[in-house]
This record gives structure tokens, C-alpha cells and sequence, in this order.
């Protein structure tokens, strides 16, 4: 198993073609080894976002190289991009992006469904999820009649349905009250002490802070990087 | 394979889902559909209805025969044949005698005469279409006795007064004893029944081409009896006056020897008769050639119908295609997620696949129910037969799946086009 999980390589990224490119990304390398717990942080317009697509095999570097798990993505077409992010990648966003006429369990489902799980393996696999994040009692809801916090937690478990190398919260509190705005980064931490490889990408000074690794982007570029003293010392 | 059929088992139930949460709108979406799907059945039944109706009287009328009939020629000016007590027209014993003689191909001529009497038992009347016949007439038409015995030889010889009736004559008449043996006045000649046919009526093209009033009951007494008792001669109460004419041969069953001379045998009798004839006072009916004209008029009413089928078809494909561009755009969301979470745009194009398929099978569906209402109504209104195949229903369901899929392949590769992060930026 690498120990590198994620590996990016001077990675550029243009948006348009020609003399109009507006180059987003400026040549980013970033390490991450397995277990680690890492925030990206950074002004609106500093990339993050864009690094985080890329992060998530939403989009495809316009140069440069990434390495995901032991593979190279950044050359995959659409259908490869897909597989990888079925298979590798698990998305917590900011609006939960839960799928409304699905019920909680059905919605947890959805990513085993593409990898064309067996039915009766899914349900077993997902009731183990949603117990895990307590929410046992709502299998049958729908989205709507849920609250925030609960929603969020739907989305966790959605993200972690198809045992992910690495796990991409984009603002996942963002959207929720400090106090399960919390209990989610309750959750988040025990992933992490789990030994789950998780990037967060967040405004909440406060939260950055709180991790053991912060990567701070300013104009499309790393501007700087923090690690606690712990975890250096692990 | 099994998990992919999961897969799809998977898309289906949500797609019945999606239907079932905005119902209205499904409906509308599958109007066109229903009206389509609606109208191809029923044009394919009403067809071959029409098609089992012609089949079934050739049946009775038998390929082999020709019928000529007598008809009242067309009313002259004021002539000569005016001054006669009675009015002369239609085929004569001579005609008859000389299609014996000449024709080769002729295998046996049955002659028919026909008189129109009033029926009498007790105090009820209707009015009778008196048929003589020669024994063999009944089996050739497929008149198969259901009590009683059909007319013999033996009465065609002794010119006997005996009749065999149709059922429905019984219950017009509203006799309630056994009709077997009972008398019944025709004219002023007294009958005894000795044979009731199973079948109420012929079919209607049968009754055409046999020149068999629709108003009148049939009654068929032997051939001699007939010539007989009532002769030529036929008086026609009609406004006050009595129209009198005289027909020797009210009809002649021409057999031809095979199927194939019944063309070239019919060519010969009308030469025949067009030499003999000065005025057109007698017609030929083939048997095989009512399948033809009733083709030919089937064929414009089918391409009027495949016509208004295939517009409403159309239609109904635009409708579902334009409903699955607004659902896209308005799960513009859903397919974001759905690719983040590894959908692949082959999953995304088959999941909007299934869902108008499913579309295009459930209003097929009420498609198939629509027409067979309106197939009901056609039926009572109208009196057309109609004829439901079990594969015109499989072959519209095939099509209205096909016109949905069809429809719905535009859509589907929109959605599995859209840029996931755009698409997950929607909002």
C-alpha cells in the first residue's frame, strides 16, 4: 500500500484557451501520506477550489502530474475519472447535495449502486454507515424532513460507502450551526483517528487551527504550510 | 450481468418514482403517447375486423361459387313494356339452360326463386323473404341445420310443403312450443317446419351479395314447391298500387369446377348474359372479389389511420422529449452529484433511457386501454367488428417504448454531457 496518497507535481491549471487562458493554478506540489488530516485554506480567487476539483477527479490538471493512491490520474478521460472517483474518492460538500426523492438510506447507497454492488450487500453496508453515524432511526426519511446537522451526517457516511483513500470535505460546516456544525468535526476527527486520509477545504479560521497539517493557498499558488508539533513529532 | 440487471431494476423503480411524484404533469407528458398508441390500436383492430368479416362470408359464400342475381333494371320513360300488366326483367330458364350447355367450367348452376310473403302463426305476423332452393343449396352456403332435418330430394320431388326457418324467425314470431312440426302460413299456402338453422344470420357482406332483405326473414321451402305454388309472378303492395313483375330466375348459384376458373367463368357468364340481355337486369357477384374491393377501401382508411397515428406518435415523442429537457435542467443538481459520487455518462444516459422508456411503457399502457374504449364505443355505435390480437397490443407497447426511448435519447445525452462541477454548482 503507498504511503503517498495524494502526490501533485507542479500542477497547472488553465481556464480557456489561447492569449484569453487565465491561468488558475500556477504550478502546486502537495504531499499527502495516508492518515493525514489536512485543511486548505485560503481567500476566495486563491485557487483552492480549483485545486480541490482537481483534488477530487472532478477535473484533470492542464499540466502537470497527479498521483492518487499509486496512479496516475491526471491523463484519465471521463470514464476513468469517473471509476476513479467512484472507487478512490469520497465528497462531503457544504450543501450536503443529498439526492431529494431518495430516502437517507437509498441516498447513502448511491455510489455502491455505480459500482454495481449487489443489493442486499449494499443495504448490509450502508445500515452499518448510518448506524455509525447515528442515524439508524432515519433510514426511511427523506432529505427534506431531516435538519442540517443530520443531513451532513448522511453525506458522511455517503462518502465513506465505498471505503475512499481519501476523503474531500469542501466547507462541511459551512452550511450548519456551531453546535452540529461541531459534532460533524466530531465526526471528521474520528475518521482521522481511524486513520481515514481526510482534506478539508474551509474559510473558519478557527477550524484550520484546530488540524494537525493547514495548507494556505494565495494566487493560485501554496503560499504556506503549517504542521502541529505532534504530529511532527509522529 | 445480474448486477447490472440490478442496476437497471434499480433505475426503473426510480424512474416510476419521479412519475409518480408529479402526476399531472406525467399525464401530460404522456397525452400524445396515449392518443398514438390509442389510435394504432384501434386502427389495427377495426381492420382486421373488417378482414375476419369479409373471410368469414367468403367462408359462407364459398370460393367456388358465382352468384348472379336478377335486379330491377333502372325505370324507363314511358314506354311499350308499360302497357304490360306486369313488369319482365332478370334471368330467364333460357340464360340458365345455355350456361349449362356452353360453359365447360361450369361444375353445377343452382337456381334460386324468391318470393316476398307475409308469415303467419296464430295471430302474429312478420314479413318473409320466401327462398326455393334445390337441397344441396343449404350445404354449399354452410347452413347447418340445428333441429329438425334439412330439405331433401324427396321433397324437391313431391314438391312437398315443408320450410326450414332460421331461429331468429321463431322468436319473432314469439312462438313458445317446439317450432318442429308446427304450421305456418305463407301467403296463403300452409308449411309445415321441418328444420330450424343453428345461426340467427348470415354475416351483412353475405346478405349482400346474396340479395337477402335485411328486414325480412328467411324461409326456405324446396325449389319445385316454390315454382309452384307461388311461380313467377311477384306483387309488391307499395303506396296504395300493386307493382307486378315477373322474374323467371330470381337467382343462380354458378359452381365453378376449381377455385381458380371462378375469374374466367364469371368473364364467360357476363359475355353470356350481355349478348342475351338488352337492358342490365342482373349483376354477378364473386365472392373473392368483395375481399378485394373491401381491401381496397380498407387500404385508404388505413393510411388516413397510420397517418393520424404516426402524427399523434410524433407528437407524443416531441412531448416527452421536451418534459426530459425542463427535467434535466431542473436536476441539473441530482446528475451533478450523481457524477461526483462515480456515475459514469453512460450510467447518466441509460438512467434518463429507462426513465422515458418507463414513460413511454406506462402510456402505452393507457394507451392500449384508451383504444380499446374507444375500439367498445366504435363497436356499439357503428356496428363495425373489431378483432384485438394479443400481438397489437405487444407490437404498440414496442412502439410506444421505441417512440419514448427514441425521444428521450436527445435529453439523456445532454444531461451526460453537463460538466459535473458546473452541475454541481447549479443551483
Amino acid at each position: 500500500m503507498p504511503e503517498r496518497i495524494v502526490e501533485l507535481e507542479q500542477v497547472e491549471k488553465d481556464y480557456g484557451q489561447g492569449a484569453a487562458a487565465l491561468t488558475v493554478l500556477k504550478g502546486v506540489s502537495l504531499v499527502i501520506e495516508r492518515g493525514e488530516f489536512v485543511a486548505i485554506v485560503g481567500a476566495s480567487g486563491s485557487g483552492k477550489t480549483t485545486l480541490m476539483n482537481i483534488l477530487g477527479c472532478l477535473d484533470r490538471p492542464t499540466r502537470g502530474a497527479y498521483r492518487l493512491d499509486g496512479h496516475d490520474v491526471s491523463k484519465l478521460n471521463d470514464f476513468g475519472l469517473s471509476r476513479v472517483r467512484n472507487q478512490r474518492i469520497g465528497f462531503v460538500f457544504q450543501s450536503f447535495n443529498l439526492i431529494p426523492q431518495l430516502t437517507v438510506v437509498e441516498n447513502v447507497e448511491v455510489p455502491l449502486l455505480y459500482s454495481r454492488w449487489p443489493r442486499r450487500d449494499r443495504r448490509r453496508r450502508c445500515l452499518e454507515l448510518l448506524e455509525a453515524v447515528g442515524l439508524s432511526h432515519r433510514l426511511n426519511h427523506h432529505p427534506t424532513q431531516l435538519s442540517g446537522g443530520e443531513c451532513q451526517r448522511v453525506a458522511v457516511a455517503r462518502a465513506l460507502v465505498n471505503e475512499p483513500a481519501l476523503l474531500l470535505a469542501d466547507e462541511p460546516t459551512g452550511n450548519l450551526d456551531s453546535r452540529n456544525g461541531e459534532e460533524v468535526m466530531r465526526i471528521f476527527g474520528e475518521l482521522h483517528a481511524a486513520g481515514r486520509t481526510i482534506v478539508l477545504v474551509t474559510h473558519n479560521p478557527e477550524i484550520a487551527q484546530a488540524l494537525p497539517r493547514t495548507v494556505e493557498m494565495r494566487d493560485g499558488l501554496v503560499l504556506r504550510e503549517r504542521r502541529a508539533a505532534c504530529e511532527v513529532a509522529n | 450481468m445480474a448486477a447490472w440487471l440490478g442496476f437497471v431494476a434499480e433505475i426503473v423503480v426510480l424512474g416510476l418514482h419521479n412519475l409518480l411524484r408529479n402526476k399531472l404533469r406525467s399525464l401530460l407528458t404522456m397525452l400524445g403517447m396515449i392518443f398514438g398508441v390509442g389510435s394504432v390500436i384501434a386502427m389495427l383492430s377495426v381492420g382486421a375486423g373488417a378482414r375476419h368479416q369479409i373471410l368469414a362470408s367468403i367462408g359462407e359464400l364459398g370460393v367456388r361459387n358465382i352468384i348472379v342475381n336478377s335486379i330491377r333494371p333502372p325505370q324507363e320513360k314511358k314506354g311499350d313494356e308499360s302497357e304490360s300488366w306486369a313488369e319482365r326483367y332478370g334471368l330467364t330458364f333460357r340464360d340458365r339452360g345455355l350456361i349449362e350447355e356452353t360453359c365447360s367450367s361450369v361444375e353445377r348452376v343452382l337456381p334460386v326463386n324468391v318470393t316476398k310473403k307475409r308469415v303467419w302463426y296464430g295471430s302474429s305476423r312478420v314479413e318473409g323473404s320466401v327462398l326455393g332452393v334445390l337441397p344441396e343449396h343449404m350445404a354449399l352456403f354452410g347452413m347447418t341445420v340445428g333441429r329438425g332435418r334439412p330439405l331433401s330430394e324427396l321433397d324437391e320431388r313431391a314438391a312437398a310443403h315443408v320450410c326450414v326457418i332460421r331461429s331468429s324467425l321463431v322468436r319473432e314470431l314469439g312462438v313458445l312450443r317446439d317450432p318442429l312440426g308446427m304450421s305456418l302460413s305463407v301467403g296463403s299456402f300452409s308449411f309445415e317446419v321441418v328444420g330450424v338453422l343453428e345461426d340467427a344470420r348470415f354475416q351483412s357482406h353475405t346478405r349482400k351479395a346474396l340479395a337477402i332483405d335485411d328486414r325480412a326473414q328467411e324461409i326456405y321451402i324446396p325449389y319445385s314447391t316454390s315454382m309452384r305454388t307461388f311461380g313467377t309472378l311477384s306483387v309488391v303492395e307499395r303506396a296504395g298500387q300493386s307493382e307486378k313483375s315477373i322474374v323467371e330466375l330470381d337467382q343462380l348459384i354458378v359452381i365453378a369446377k376449381t377455385s381458380e376458373l371462378v375469374f374466367p367463368t364469371s368473364r364467360i357468364l357476363s359475355s353470356i348474359l350481355d349478348s342475351l340481355h338488352k337492358r342490365r337486369d342482373w349483376e354477378i357477384v364473386i365472392p373473392l372479389e368483395l375481399l378485394q374491393q373491401s381491401e381496397k377501401t380498407q387500404a385508404v382508411f388505413n393510411i388516413v389511420m397510420v397517418l393520424i397515428a404516426a402524427i399523434s406518435l410524433v407528437v407524443g415523442g416531441i412531448g416527452i422529449a421536451n418534459i426530459m429537457l425542463a427535467t434535466i435542467t431542473e436536476r441539473t443538481r441530482e446528475i451533478g452529484v450523481r457524477r461526483a459520487l462515480g456515475a459514469t455518462r453512460r450510467d447518466v444516459v441509460l438512467q434518463f433511457l429507462i426513465e422515458t422508456a418507463v414513460i413511454g411503457l406506462i402510456g402505452g399502457l393507457i394507451g392500449c386501454l384508451f383504444g380499446l374504449g374507444v375500439i367498445e364505443l366504435l363497436v356499439r355505435f357503428t356496428g363495425w367488428t373489431a378483432l384485438v390480437e394479443p400481438q397489437f397490443i405487444a407490437a404498440s407497447l414496442g412502439i410506444s417504448a421505441a417512440v419514448a426511448v427514441l425521444s428521450g435519447i436527445y435529453p439523456a445525452r445532454r444531461a451526460a454531457q453537463l460538466d459535473p462541477i458546473a452541475a454541481l454548482r447549479n443551483e
